[in-house]
């Protein structure tokens, strides 16, 4: 990953300080199980992707000081194969588990990543990237957080960054 | 004051509502849908949109017939926005693309949003899929961008039309109310049941027209608590409420009126029992509280836009919306519910709207007398 492309990726007035995808490797096959989350590897995929990035921000950056951390999850399509799997039961008339239930919008894995790392800030879902990088920015310079953890999940990739205030250029700092 | 001391932490300018406009189980219009709530008359019925046969819960507040989701937001928009639209962004709130689950080749819920957002002349679109709190989310958005002068006005729409997958999933998750009807703080409540809304709002900078009511102040906090259950300290609901009250600069006294979450579930009613008496102290058994899904149903992504319309319409009209529903106290939900029709009190200018989803997600709008 180089640094343009990183910083390509950060709204204005932010800067990425943390950043991981799925998949990483030719390693990266199968996402580690979540548990409660079936049928679909969307919520696995994210959750790999966030905890991966979040795991970057404790070795990078300054951990001591507790943030308000927002989640934001950007995906066009969402968890397709959950839906699919759903509408498929409906129109058969076949069964449906509990489970399912609770993977039915994309809060929900955004609410697993919330309570695993401890991030108390908003929680948004939009359908695209640019809206989610412009609205973790505004929910930083209003104060609503520190930092925003943006997330776009797709079925089969995600890519995670994390974003903070830009510091302000010293004088005569380097540009 | 102390509140002076804190920093504003958001725009300098108001932010007003200048139109909205609303589809419900009560029809096209917002004066049904106020006469709904403030008689406290439920629009429950049998589903005959589609068959329920299989599912243990066989009701909602659906409008008669199969109504088109596009085409009635096309029909909300074009009723709240009597102006040029090619400078203005719409913010939509839905679940996706109603298409996308039985036709994954084609379709994407940011293809449908930018479709609608064509179709109606818009410049651009953002869409929010953030379960119950998407509309408030994108309310919230909307006010911090206009406040901040990053937008002059934009247009906020959701829309939820009941429909199988969505009343299958709440029914095998068990959630849905198998009595028939929703009882939010009430002893005995049985869960939640679905309900059609299809709405939009027009915010803007504050002008020289009179708008409908302000969006006085907004906030949003998260759970950290579990994927779906509510944090039964209820705290990150409390601090949306906080937030929202602060950037409104507006003491609980100020409150003439809470539109509450309220699904009629028995944790998440006592959770936002809780996060109210953490936000606002005694005063929180004090301030009229009801829940309108016990008349509209729940709405998922378009829920929060469809309250805020309710909200309004409540402040306009100095009409309280009923707790519909209600058979007994519960003590874990010692709230001033407003039970039967009564007038607002004359007090209390600001009213609160708020808003819980899945994931931990809170919101709170605090609307203001225009």
């Amino acid at each position: 990953m180089s640094a343009t492309s990183t910083v390509r990726q950060a709204a204005v007035g932010t800067t990425v300080v943390a950043e991981a995808r799925w998949p990483e490797s030719d390693h990266d096959q199968t996402p580690p199980p979540l548990p409660g989350f079936i049928v679909s590897s969307f919520s696995p995929i994210a959750a790999e992707a966030a905890a991966r990035c979040l795991s970057r921000r404790a070795t990078a950056t300054d951990a001591a000081s507790p943030r308000t951390t927002a989640v934001i999850i950007a995906s066009a399509r969402g968890d397709l194969h959950s839906a699919a799997h759903v509408a498929h039961a409906v129109d058969t008339g076949a069964p449906l588990g509990p489970l399912l239930f609770f993977q039915s919008v994309p809060n929900a894995v955004a609410g697993h990543i919330a309570a695993r790392w401890h991030l108390t800030g908003p929680v948004v879902c939009v359908a695209d990237r640019a809206s989610a990088l412009e609205a973790a920015a505004l929910l930083i310079e209003d104060g609503d957080a520190d930092e925003a953890l943006v997330l776009h999940a797709e079925q089969d990739h995600a890519h995670a960054v994390l974003l903070r205030a830009t510091p302000p250029q010293s004088p005569g700092g380097r540009s | 004051m102390t509140a002076q001391q804190t920093p504003a932490r958001r725009g300098p300018r108001q932010v007003v509502v200048r139109a909205m406009s609303v589809f419900s189980a009560f029809g096209a219009g917002v004066e049904p849908l106020l006469d709904a709530v403030a008689g406290g008359t439920p629009g429950f019925g049998p589903v005959e949109r589609f068959d329920v046969g299989r599912r243990r819960a066989k009701v909602a507040a659906a409008a008669p017939g199969s109504p088109d989701l596009v085409g009635e937001l096309a029909r909300v928009i074009d009723e709240a926005c009597d102006f040029d639209r090619s400078t203005t962004r719409l913010f939509l709130a839905v679940h996706g693309d109603p298409a996308l689950a039985r036709s994954p080749g084609s379709a994407s819920t940011e293809a449908f949003a930018a479709r609608i957002a064509g179709e109606c002349g818009f410049a651009g679109v953002r869409a929010y899929t953030s379960a119950c709190v998407a509309a408030s989310t994108a309310v919230a958005d909307a006010a911090a961008l206009i406040a901040r002068g990053r937008a002059e006005r934009i247009v906020v729409a959701a829309g939820y039309l009941v429909e199988p997958d969505q009343y299958a999933l709440f029914d095998a998750g068990r959630a849905l109310a198998v009595d028939g009807r929703v009882r939010p703080f009430s002893a005995g409540r049985g869960g939640l049941l679905l309900g059609d809304a299809v709405g939009a709002v027009v915010l803007e900078a504050a002008g020289s027209a009179e708008p409908l009511a302000r969006i006085a102040g907004w906030g949003r906090g998260g759970d950290a608590y579990h994927v779906c259950k509510p944090r039964p300290d209820g705290l990150g609901l409390a601090r949306a409420i906080t937030d929202a009250l602060d950037r409104g600069r507006c003491q609980v006294c100020d409150l003439g009126y809470i539109n509450a979450h309220g699904s009629g579930t028995k944790q998440s009613d006592a959770a936002e029992t809780a996060a109210l008496y953490a936000a606002l102290g005694d005063a929180a058994a004090k301030i009229p509280v009801s829940s309108t899904k016990s008349v509209h149903g729940q709405a998922l992504e378009a829920g929060a836009l469809l309250e805020l319309i309710v909200t309004i319409a409540a402040l306009r009209s100095g009409r309280l919306p009923v707790n519909a529903g209600f058979l007994a106290p519960d003590d874990d939900c010692r709230l001033d519910l407003v039970l039967a029709p009564a007038p607002a009190a004359a007090t209390g200018a600001h009213a609160l709207t708020l808003n819980v989803a899945f994931g931990g997600a809170n919101t709170a709008l605090l609307i203001g007398a225009p």
